[in-house]
């Protein structure tokens, strides 16, 4: 699933949604809908969804950038990670089973108003580009259970199940990967 | 604020991929909101969804894609469902949620409902529990999450003051006991049924059946 073609910086991503969020900035809006939207589609088809309901979220999931830019962060969180919990929100929101689920709303009321200064050593953009490395080298096996559960929205158990191998196992992948994360976040001190 | 006790890193990892479920997240989400060392860990993990959305093969969109989503931008927004403010002495995310009455269950114990959705048999609820009183002795027929907000209590894994977090499962059998000083209340989320042992807890059963 890597494809590094015709990528966005994290840098760019920012100042496409501080554009729309100071002059309600269509161009940008085109930028981040032609980057994200086909992105955020394949991430819930692969998570199963058919595909009218992946392209319909996929807008919902951009249309709500538009309608929360002045709400980002880019302390908190690299543009790619915001969108992800937008689409994550969405996702939860319409396939829950349970329609009266407020998850999307305890998510955000769990952030503190203004957020005291982050309790990490590195803006958000630098963040992301940690990530991605730490993702880089991680073995195959533990690539897997992340992308079934981050980008396909997979229950621990399930992804078990998917993968014919036992709940402990799929903790421990997840565990060793988070491990990583935290080596190339240097958070291990 | 000195948080001790975690969630561990599974249960956050699931939390930020939003597939843990709507009562444990919930409990979650409380410790989150006072601990930093979680928010950070909550934010690397969305980080890691990020990085894997960048990096995914864009799907085909539908013809006219964009310009469908840019005839949107006029639309005014729809009145988002308003969230009321938390009930009193409950913490902000659970400002979405219908809460109970306080009721009593036993010497010095209160329970109040958390109308949050249940999931396989997990519900949620706060207990408040006076200072030096001890929770009734149980067990465990499925886990228990549990949330402190206020207070303090101890059981043989350790101290759990505010804003600690503590997962008990069925091989846990224990009595909570609540420090002098302050009224411990906490936000549980508990599957299955509390099995409560001896006198006092076969004699509060029929009441309290949590
Ligand atoms: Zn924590």
């Amino acid at each position: 699933m890597r494809h590094e073609a015709e990528s966005i910086t994290p840098q760019k991503a920012a100042n496409f949604v501080r554009a729309i969020a100071a002059r309600r900035d269509r161009e940008a809006f085109k930028q981040l809908f032609n980057f994200y939207a086909p992105r955020i589609k394949t991430m819930l088809m692969r998570g199963g969804a058919a595909g009218e309901i992946a392209e319909d979220l996929a807008q919902e999931t951009l249309i709500t950038v538009w309608r929360k830019a002045d709400g980002y962060d880019p302390q908190r969180a690299a543009v790619s990670a915001w969108i992800f919990t937008i689409a994550r929100n969405l996702r939860i929101d319409r396939f829950r089973k349970d329609q009266r689920a407020q998850l999307h709303h305890v998510y955000e009321l769990m952030l503190p108003a203004a957020e005291d200064p982050p309790d990490v050593p590195f803006e958000a953009a630098e963040r992301e580009s940690r990530v991605r490395a730490a993702l880089e080298g991680l073995p195959e096996d533990q690539v897997r259970v992340v992308e079934l559960s981050f980008f396909e929205g997979n229950a621990h158990g399930d992804i078990a199940k998917k993968l014919g191998i036992p709940l402990g196992t799929v903790k421990s992948r997840l565990r060793l990967a988070m491990a990583r994360l935290r080596d190339f976040l240097g958070e291990n001190s | 604020m000195t948080i001790a006790h975690h969630p561990d890193e599974e249960a956050l990892a699931a939390f930020a991929a939003g597939t843990l479920d709507e009562p444990r997240s919930v409990v979650v989400a409380a410790h989150v909101a006072l601990c930093p060392h979680c928010r950070a860990i909550v934010a690397a993990c969305e980080q890691v969804g990020g990085a894997l959305v960048e990096q995914a093969a864009p799907a085909t969109p539908r013809a006219g894609a964009l310009d469908e989503a840019l005839a949107r931008l006029d639309e005014a927004a729809p009145p988002s469902m308003v969230v009321r403010e938390a009930a009193p002495d409950c913490p902000a995310v659970l400002a979405p949620y219908e809460v109970g009455r306080w009721r009593w269950i036993g010497p010095g114990v209160h329970w109040r409902k958390v109308e949050v959705p249940e999931s396989e048999g997990t519900r949620v609820f706060m207990l408040k529990a006076a200072p030096g009183s001890s929770l009734p002795h149980h067990g465990h027929s499925g886990v228990e999450w549990t949330c402190v907000l206020q207070g303090a209590f101890s059981h043989d894994l350790g101290r759990y003051g505010p804003g600690d977090f503590d997962a008990a499962d069925n091989t846990v059998d224990h009595t909570p006991f609540v420090e002098e000083g302050n009224t411990c209340i906490c936000l549980v989320a508990m599957q299955g049924d509390l099995e409560l042992r001896g006198w006092l807890g076969k004699l509060m059963q029929p009441f309290v059946r949590l």
